[in-house]
C-alpha cells in the first residue's frame, strides 16, 4: 500500500446567500435570494510522499481545513481527485478511516464523559486492534506523552494539553500510515508544545508515518517540516522546501561587521549593498535578485575586509512567511 | 457481532458515567417524568371528569396515550439521540464521527446515555399498567402481540420523523427548529382520538404528519373502532408495518443527506 497523499485539481465550492444590509435588504433577500459561489478550495494539486511531513500553510480562511476535510472523507470535493494511501477518501469513507488518524486541535474525538483509557479501549474495539498490540502501543505512547498521569480522568476534566495529548494517542492507536493534524498545538503552553513536537517527529522519523500538518506556529514548521505548501483564497500559491521559500521570500539577512581600521574605504560587493556605515561598524545587506545567501555574503565580507567582529541577522520563518503571505495577496 | 459488542460496551460505560454524577442523574430522570406532565394531567382529567371521548370510553382512550408514551420512551432510549444532530453538527461532532470506521448514525446514538428516558419510560409503564388494568378487552395473545408490534412501530415512526429532520439538518442546520415543532405537535395531539378534531386537522395528522399511525389507529384496531377512523381498516391495521417502512425510508434519506454533508465553518 502506498502510504502517500495525492491531490489533483481539487476544488470545493460552497453556495451561500448574500445578506443584504438593513431590514429592507433582509426582506429582499428572503423574497429574492441572491446566491453566490464561494470557492473554498480551487484547483489545488500537491503530493505528500510516504514518510514525509508536509506543512499546509495559509492565513485564516485560506482553505486549509476544507482541504483536510476532503482528504479525511468528511467532505466531498466539487471536482478534482484525491487519494490517501491509495483510497479515495470521500468514496470509501470507512476504508479511508482505517488508514488515517486525525487530530483537530479545537475539538476532541474522545468520549466526553468517559475516562481517557475507556475511550482508548472503545477505539481498540472499533478498529479491531489485537489486545497485545494495543497494550504495547499504549505503553509506547505513554512513554512519549506521559499519558498515565491522567488517563483515568474523564475527558471533560482534562486540561487542553492533556486533552490534545490524549487525542494524539487516540488518533494513532490503530497504527495509521497517514496522519492529519489541524492546528494540533493551538493554545498549548511551550512545554507541552515541545512534547507534542517530539512525539510527531518520532512518528515521522521512526514510524515512517505520512503527516499533513496545518499550523500558524512557524516554530513548529521549522522544527518538523522540510517542505511546505502555501494556499491562499483556496489556491495553491507555493509548493517547495523551506530553503526554497527562504530564498524566495527570506532574503532579508544582514551582516554586521566591525572593521579593524575605521578609515577603510567601504564599498559594496557583487549582490551585496552597504546599508549603514558608522565608523568601524558596517552593515551589509542583499542587493538585487541575484543576492548571495547569508553564508556566501559572510565569506565575501571576511575575504574582502579585515574584520575584528562579525555577526549575522537572518529573517526568521515568521518574517519569511509574512512576506510569502503578502506576495500571495498580491497575485 | 463486533458492532453489537461495541454498542453494548459504549452504552454500559456511558450509563456508568452518568451514574457517577448522582444529582445530575436523578435530575435527568425527574425531567424525563415531568416533561410528560401534560399526558398525566390528560389521563387524570379523562378518568375523573369524563366517561369517554369521540365514541370511545375512558379506558379505551387511555390506551392511546399509554401506547404513544411507551413508543416515545423507547424511542428516546434507543434512537432518541438523532434529535440532537443539529447541535452535534454545530459542535463539529459529526465531523469527528466521519473520521471513524463506524456508521455515523450509530455513533450519534452512542454519544451518551439518555438518562431522561428512564423518567419517560417510568411514566409510560405506569400509564400502560393503568390502561390495561381498566381495560375491558380480552387480552388474547394476538391482541398482546399486536400491542407490542404497535409500540415498536410507533417508536420507529417517531424515529423516522426525527431522522427526517436530522437528515434535513445535515444539509440545512437551521432545520433543527422543525424538530422542536415536531416534538411539540406529537406531545399535544398524541393522546387524543383524532376523530374529535376537525377533519382537516385529523387529515393532516394522518397524511401530512402521520401521528395517527403511532397510537390512535393501533388503539382503534385493538378496541374495535377500526372501521371509524376515516381511513380503510387495512391501512389502520398496518400501522406497525408502516412504522418499519417509514424508518427504513428515513434511513435511506439519512444516507443520502450524509453524502451531501457540508458541515460548518467550511
Amino acid at each position: 500500500m502506498d502510504a502517500g497523499i495525492e491531490v489533483r485539481g481539487l476544488s470545493r465550492t460552497f453556495h451561500t446567500t448574500v445578506r443584504r444590509p438593513g431590514f429592507t435588504g433582509a426582506l429582499r433577500s428572503l423574497v429574492n435570494p441572491e446566491r453566490v459561489a464561494k470557492h473554498a478550495v480551487s484547483d489545488v494539486s500537491f503530493d505528500v510522499s510516504p514518510g514525509e511531513l508536509l506543512a499546509l500553510l495559509g492565513p485564516n480562511g485560506a482553505g486549509k481545513s476544507t482541504t483536510i476535510k476532503i482528504l479525511t472523507g468528511i467532505l466531498t470535493p466539487t471536482s478534482g481527485e484525491a487519494r490517501v494511501a491509495g483510497v479515495v477518501p470521500y468514496e470509501e469513507r470507512e476504508r479511508n478511516a482505517r488508514n488515517i488518524g486525525a487530530v483537530f486541535g479545537q475539538r476532541t474525538q474522545l468520549w466526553w464523559d468517559l475516562p481517557v483509557r475507556e475511550s482508548f479501549a472503545i477505539l481498540r474495539d472499533i478498529y479491531e486492534v489485537p489486545k497485545a498490540e494495543h497494550a504495547a502501543r499504549l505503553k509506547e505512547f505513554d512513554d512519549l506523552l506521559d499519558l498515565s498521569s491522567f488517563w483515568d480522568t474523564r475527558v471533560r476534566h482534562l486540561s487542553l494539553g492533556q486533552r490534545v495529548r490524549s487525542d494524539l494517542a487516540a488518533a494513532l492507536l490503530h497504527d495509521p500510515p497517514v496522519v492529519f493534524l489541524d492546528e494540533p498545538t493551538i493554545g498549548m503552553d511551550v512545554v507541552v508544545k515541545e512534547q507534542v513536537r517530539e512525539f510527531l517527529r518520532y512518528q515521522v522519523e521512526e514510524r515512517g508515518r505520512t503527516v499533513l500538518l496545518t499550523t500558524h506556529d512557524m516554530t513548529e514548521v521549522e522544527r518538523l517540516s522540510e517542505r511546505v505548501v502555501l494556499i491562499n483564497h483556496g489556491r495553491l500559491v507555493l509548493d517547495g522546501s523551506l530553503d526554497e521559500i527562504r530564498r524566495t521570500f527570506g532574503s532579508t539577512w544582514q551582516v554586521r561587521a566591525t572593521l579593524a581600521d575605521a578609515h577603510t574605504d567601504v564599498a559594496g560587493l557583487p549582490g551585496i549593498a552597504v546599508l549603514r556605515h558608522d565608523g568601524p561598524q558596517v552593515v551589509f545587506g542583499p542587493d538585487g535578485p541575484d543576492a548571495p545567501t547569508v553564508h556566501q555574503a559572510l565569506k565575501a565580507v571576511i575575504e574582502r575586509y579585515e574584520v575584528t567582529g562579525i555577526a549575522i541577522d537572518e529573517a526568521d520563518l515568521e518574517d519569511v512567511m509574512r512576506a510569502a503571505y503578502v506576495h500571495a495577496e498580491a497575485i | 457481532m463486533n458492532a453489537v459488542r461495541i454498542a453494548w460496551r459504549v452504552t454500559r460505560l456511558n450509563f456508568r458515567a452518568q451514574l457517577e454524577y448522582r444529582t445530575e442523574f436523578l435530575l435527568m430522570i425527574a425531567i424525563g417524568a415531568i416533561w410528560q406532565v401534560s399526558v398525566i394531567v390528560f389521563a387524570t382529567v379523562l378518568l375523573t371528569r369524563f366517561t369517554g371521548m369521540g365514541g370511545w370510553d375512558s379506558s379505551e382512550v387511555l390506551l392511546i396515550p399509554a401506547t404513544r408514551m411507551l413508543a416515545h420512551g423507547l424511542f428516546v432510549l434507543v434512537l432518541g439521540r438523532v434529535h440532537l444532530v443539529g447541535r452535534q453538527i454545530q459542535e463539529g461532532k459529526i465531523d469527528t464521527y466521519l473520521l471513524r470506521p463506524m456508521p455515523v448514525h450509530r455513533q450519534v446514538q452512542l454519544a451518551f446515555f439518555p438518562t431522561n428516558a428512564i423518567g419517560d419510560l417510568t411514566v409510560a409503564v405506569g400509564l400502560m399498567a393503568g390502561a390495561l388494568s381498566r381495560s375491558n378487552l380480552d387480552w388474547t395473545p394476538g391482541r398482546i402481540s399486536y400491542l407490542i408490534a404497535a409500540i415498536l412501530g410507533g417508536m420507529l415512526l417517531e424515529a423516522a420523523l426525527f431522522t427526517g429532520v436530522a437528515s434535513a439538518c445535515l444539509r440545512f442546520p437551521a432545520a433543527d427548529y422543525w424538530g422542536r415543532w415536531l416534538e411539540e405537535l406529537l406531545g399535544t395531539f398524541g393522546s387524543y382520538p383524532l376523530n374529535v378534531l376537525p377533519k382537516a386537522v385529523g387529515g393532516f395528522l394522518t397524511y401530512g404528519l402521520p401521528l395517527a399511525f403511532v397510537a390512535y389507529f393501533p388503539a382503534a384496531i385493538l378496541t374495535g373502532h377500526g372501521h371509524d377512523t376515516g381511513v380503510p381498516y387495512w391501512l389502520a391495521a398496518l400501522s406497525p408495518l408502516l412504522g418499519v417502512l417509514a424508518y427504513l425510508g428515513a434511513r435511506l434519506l439519512w444516507r443520502w443527506s450524509l453524502r451531501h454533508y457540508t458541515g460548518v465553518n467550511g
